[in-house]
């Protein structure tokens, strides 16, 4: 790695020419502007237009590939609330986000209390612990598939051996929207782990060996010593996380499909998709993806305003 | 008399348990994943499973080069992950330059804003981002996906990359100038190579986005020719009797690229975690 010191840098001669008939140089705004242009071509282009044109589409009746383009006003809008299938799909996003980042957020920040603590093979584990987020989604998806599979799946017969799980049909529609919880929250929980981590690790020892003095013992030390510093973190990782699941297309899709099992986890992203893709009525997808979008914008105001005013962030 | 003090024997055996179980949790299924695509089918399909059989082969394999087009997949995946990682870094650290080093109106508006859109998901925009390709005429072509990649990857890698030049002195290159480097030469021999954990870092990132895509790809791609793998492996789950030696295959395929990837440079990105992805 060529990392160049700083007395390397001065150690090269002094060359410098002067250029009299030298125009000056573009303004400095200018050269920032320049290089900033591309990235901002970019997702104005690629992002942002394509909200606008949501927006757009939203108001109109258009079919996938039939050349077929009625302005409707808000009708989109009124025909997905009169939708019962619409609300359903909100219920079971609910139920799902709430369900993956509650659990993604125990188990993580769980984990990274675990991985701060020393102990012999550390590294290793810590590791492991992240292999899951780093698998393939659909690699996720068929693996689970295989391993809960009811006739040679290895948990099912796991649980089995030990008395539990009988019978317990995880990819029916009974099980199926639990069991897509459990699989994303697998798949996801290193997400928290790094964020957690990363942030445990510059927590001043001081504070706890202060703490010790007081006689505080290990759980009013995380109350009062660990919660408070990890207050930040968790506020970024609840909120991108919530955001990322509420909106989580591939897992799910991946699972299910179009098939029956998945009528049971059809949440809003899937409805919109079967809408757009399947039923070919891109107006009512468009409103359908702006209503998303509006859930969230609102959803990230209230957090932000709702925390913002305690924590100073 | 030796005096043991049980809380500390309790919480380290506490502990290691955690540890074991954290192992065993995250580690297991991918352990089997390894197993199952080594194995005769006739030890896969017992519904009593089998953890110590000693008989392997690459049948598995061997049916996933010869019978289906799966080659073909990886292929398309690494050119085109490939592609966007390149041009996500060159076009992340000129915008992430650009912003530490020169100042102009808007700069950090425009910095906060490319961070917003983060938060959006592909689903949000899909539908019209769809549309947009089909009459661009970039539906059926790798060119859709990799300016697809690159720009869900900008916001967040030039939020890490503008994290990392900030943290390089203004000094260091100033230095070089004087010394009669062009202010490219400075950048790319005195900045890039200081933050060269922050563009390992991106293209990590980018690479494993584009490598995992599903939602893009399904939507922009029906050539077979062209299928990255993980519609390709949806596809050949969905269309045959499933042969789950030969789909543990497939997974054990896709996955080592990503896990060799992000071993390599495991450290960086917690470090980006550590200096731009989470404030405070």
């Amino acid at each position: 790695m060529a990392a160049v010191l700083p007395g390397q840098v001065l150690a090269i001669p002094v060359r410098r020419r002067a250029r009299p008939n030298r125009p000056r140089r573009l303004p400095e705004s200018t050269w920032g502007y320049l290089l900033i242009l591309p990235a901002v071509l970019l997702v104005l282009g690629l992002i942002l237009y394509p909200v606008v044109y949501s927006g757009w589409l939203s108001l109109h009746n258009k079919h996938a590939y039939l050349p077929i383009e009625t302005f409707v006003g808000f009708g989109n809008f009124a025909s997905m609330f009169g939708d019962g299938e619409f609300w359903r799909s909100i219920k079971l996003g609910a139920i799902y986000g709430i369900g993956s980042v509650g659990l993604q957020i125990l188990v993580g920040v769980s984990a990274a209390l675990l991985l701060n603590e020393t102990f012999i093979g550390r590294t290793f584990i810590r590791g492991v612990a992240l292999f899951p987020y780093m698998v393939p989604t659909v690699v996720v998806v068929i693996l689970m598939k295989w391993i809960l599979n009811d006739a040679y799946g290895v948990l099912p017969y796991l649980l089995k051996s030990i008395g539990i799980g009988e019978d317990i049909l995880w990819l029916d529609t009974g099980h199926v929207m639990l069991t897509v919880i459990l699989i994303s929250t697998w798949t996801f929980f290193p997400f928290v782990v790094i964020g957690t981590l990363a942030r445990l690790q510059t927590i001043d020892p001081e504070l706890y060996a202060a703490a010790k003095v007081d006689g505080a013992g290990v759980v009013r030390r995380f109350i009062h010593v660990t919660l408070p510093q990890l207050r930040n973190v968790l506020f970024v990782v609840i909120l991108l996380r919530f955001m990322f699941m509420f909106t989580k297309f591939d897992v799910i899709w991946l699972l299910n499909g179009s098939s029956g099992v998945g009528y049971y986890t059809r949440t809003l992203p899937i409805y919109t998709y079967i809408k757009t893709f399947g039923q070919l009525q891109v107006g009512a997808g468009a409103a359908m993806s702006m209503f998303m979008f509006l859930m969230l914008v609102c959803f990230a105001m209230i957090y932000f305003r709702v925390f913002r005013r305690d924590e100073g962030l | 008399m030796i005096d043991i003090d049980w809380r500390q024997v309790f919480s380290q055996i506490a502990l290691y348990f955690g540890a074991g179980l954290i192992a065993v949790v995250c580690g297991f299924p991918l352990l089997w994943m390894v197993l199952t695509s080594v194995r005769p089918d006739r030890d896969i399909l017992s519904p009593a499973p089998k953890f110590w059989s000693f008989e392997y082969h690459w049948e598995h394999y061997r049916n996933l080069y010869n019978l289906t087009d799966f080659h073909i997949y990886f292929f398309n995946s690494i050119t085109i992950a490939g592609t966007a990682t390149l041009l996500t870094i060159l076009v992340a650290t000129l915008a992430a330059y650009g912003i530490t080093r020169f100042r102009f109106g808007g700069r950090e508006t425009i910095a906060g804003g490319m961070l917003f859109t983060y938060m959006f998901a592909p689903i949000l925009i899909i539908v019209p981002f769809y549309i947009l390709m089909r009459s661009a005429g970039l539906v059926n072509s790798k060119l859709g996906l990799v300016f697809a990649y690159t720009t869900f990857s900008l916001p967040f890698s030039m939020w890490l990359l503008r994290a990392f030049f900030q943290s390089i002195p203004i000094d260091l290159e100033e230095a070089a100038m004087t010394d009669g480097a062009s202010r490219v030469k400075a950048v790319a021999l005195v900045i890039v190579p200081l933050a060269l954990p922050g563009v390992i870092a991106v293209s990590i990132f980018t690479f494993i986005v584009a490598w995992n895509d599903y939602l893009f790809a399904r939507v922009l791609i029906n050539d077979n020719e062209l299928k990255t793998l993980p519609i390709g492996m949806d596809d050949l789950y969905n269309a045959t009797v499933t042969d789950w030696g030969m789909m543990m295959a497939g997974g054990v395929v896709i996955t080592i690229p990503a896990l060799v990837f992000f071993i390599l440079v495991q450290r960086y990105l917690i470090a980006g975690w550590g200096a731009g992805a989470v404030k405070g």
